[in-house]
């Protein structure tokens, strides 16, 4: 079977090949944002820093995305674990996975119609009088606190989180359930002795997903963001494509901040998974 | 039991249902105006007007292209990639599953900005292929991740089978692996074209202006339709998944061993 064997690796040719696409774009990105008429430079990265524009849009950026990740998070955990049997079923399924039909702008348009000042809730609102005029119904979207963006992301993310771990609840075997019982344990004994280290790898891998994506996705926040403060995709975009050329490598450096970023934090948390998966070998072991 | 049923039940009309059900009713009413008095009235014009805009077709035919194009590569590189990663065990293979998941963890928009020059020079830029070889990128992680699962749940035994039976790959391929993974290349075609029509800010980078996606007339029409034709188009964006899916259902028709009249005829 070794003939076999050492065919196989052909298999992986197509995904070489397109792993060269993200890798040369990603190094081409962080190349010119450290070149200035072929010299290395680091003034774009100084002028990042001393600008009070793109210290209030990381820092914008960064509580968007960690609050829409968290949430997310929470919501599609809390509702895969009260509801999993359920789920099992098709058609329950079919509805929660309904938002992802709809490209995540889209669903941002259905924000704007449902819960903008005079969207269909303020109307309904209006309507049986429980305010007034639409100017008392609260600012959710393009305000300056990003509660339209959290909402879209959340809303959206939701499903994405169910559609993680649902695979993760379906693979736990009942009888760790009934051990737990056996032992007196209760319903928080279950969830972290039985469901949660089988959980942990799949919720550490969907916040990565989730939280690198609200971090430098652009539609969303260019839909329901404001001016300022604004989202580091929004700001990075106006750079690279605005009026004034001398910007664009600002727009780089502020991406390949970002993206190294995230690297580190994906490779913190894969250490960490493997220190965990490595001492729990070793606990069987001995 | 019934408590937490219920309760879904409640949670999920509420949020996930009503949502859609309340857009397909805008887009075939006029504007709402509930605090006026004004409720649900009847009219198809704002699919007219949005039909009628000669950019809306052209810009479906580009995305239905560019959708298809990811799709099939997305199929080429999920499957080859899928399998290798499902059958095989080697030193670092763990930090191969990391590298290919990597793709949907860095910014597109950085790779995007980092490829714009260089698909200049090599004539990619404002082309089909160009903007399909970008939408790869938040694509593929899914589509291998999907069939490895597929691939890992049908087992060794059924891929070790054909081999010993004397099937060449390609045959093995067809008759056993595709027919075992419609639900996956049903995922894979759903998840993909939704990813590939979400891309705004990459398609406009790289199709610079030439190639004129859905989401580029989505975006200008926000500023000027009303919110009945902006529900009909936000019905348009779910279609095009929609037809793709049943264009897949149709193409997995012609595998073997499927459940159709005509070839169960005894």
């Amino acid at each position: 079977m070794k003939w076999f064997k050492t065919r196989s690796y052909y298999l992986f040719i197509p995904s070489v090949l397109f792993l060269l696409i993200p890798l040369y774009g990603l190094g081409s990105a962080i190349a010119q944002s450290v070149r200035d008429n072929g010299a290395f430079t680091f003034q774009y990265y100084t002028s990042l820093f001393e600008s009070e524009r793109f210290l209030t849009s990381a820092g914008f950026s960064l509580q968007v995305s960690l609050v829409s990740s968290l949430l997310s998070l929470i919501i599609g955990l809390w509702i895969t674990r009260a509801c999993y049997p359920l789920l099992e079923k098709y058609t329950p399924r079919l509805i929660v996975w309904l938002p992802m039909l709809f490209p995540h702008f889209v669903w941002g348009y259905m924000v704007i119609l449902l819960l903008s000042e005079s969207g269909v809730l303020s109307q309904w609102m209006q309507m049986t009088g429980l305010i007034g005029v639409p100017a008392d119904f609260p600012v959710w979207t393009r305000d300056p606190y990003g509660i339209g963006i959290t909402l879209t992301y959340v809303w959206k993310e939701v499903p994405f989180v169910i559609l993680m771990l649902l695979p993760v609840y379906a693979s736990i075997k009942p009888e760790f359930y009934d051990l737990v019982q056996s032992l007196g344990g209760g319903a928080w004994e279950r969830f972290k002795t039985v469901e949660w280290p089988h959980l942990l790898p799949v919720v550490v891998e969907s916040f990565l997903i989730i939280f690198a994506f609200t971090l430098s996705a652009y539609e969303v926040p260019a839909l329901l963001g404001t001016t300022y403060p604004e989202m580091l995709s929004v700001l990075s975009y106006d750079w690279f494509y605005g009026s004034v050329w001398e910007d664009r490598p600002l727009a780089f450096a502020a991406m390949s901040l970002m993206s190294v970023f995230l690297l580190m934090i994906t490779c913190v948390a894969y250490l960490y998974l493997n220190r965990k998966r490595w001492r729990a070998m070793r606990g069987r072991i001995e | 039991m019934s408590r937490n049923r219920l309760l879904f039940i409640i949670t999920s009309a509420l949020f996930f249902l009503l949502p859609v059900l309340l857009l397909v009713l805008q887009s075939v009413s006029e504007t709402w105006r509930f605090q006026a008095g004004q409720g649900f009235t009847f009219q198809l014009d704002s699919f007219e007007v949005l039909t009628s805009d000669p950019n809306l077709w052209s810009a479906t035919g580009w995305s239905i292209a560019i959708g298809a194009g990811v799709l099939v590569t997305n199929l080429l590189i999920g499957i080859l990639t899928g399998k290798a990663l499902a059958t095989m065990d080697f030193k670092g293979k763990s930090f191969v599953e990391a590298m290919m998941l990597s793709p949907i963890l860095i910014p597109v928009l950085a790779i995007a900005m980092g490829l714009h020059l260089f698909m200049i020079r090599i004539g990619l830029a404002d082309t089909l292929a160009g903007v399909i070889l970008i939408h790869l990128v938040p694509t593929v992680p899914y589509s291998v991740k999907i069939f490895q699962n597929a691939y890992r749940q049908m087992g060794s035994d059924l891929l070790e089978q054909p081999l010993i039976l004397g099937a060449t790959p390609v045959h093995q391929l067809f008759t056993v692996e595709l027919p075992l993974m419609k639900p996956a290349i049903r995922s894979v075609t759903f998840l993909t074209i939704v990813i590939s029509l979400s891309q705004y800010a990459i398609t406009a980078i790289i199709g610079g202006g030439t190639v004129i996606t859905l989401p580029m007339v989505f975006f200008p029409f926000l500023d000027t339709a009303n919110a009945s034709i902006m529900a009909a188009f936000s019905i348009w964006f779910a279609m095009i998944p929609l037809l793709l899916y049943v264009i897949m259902e149709a193409i997995l028709l012609l595998l073997p061993y499927t459940n159709i009249p005509w070839r169960n005829r005894t």
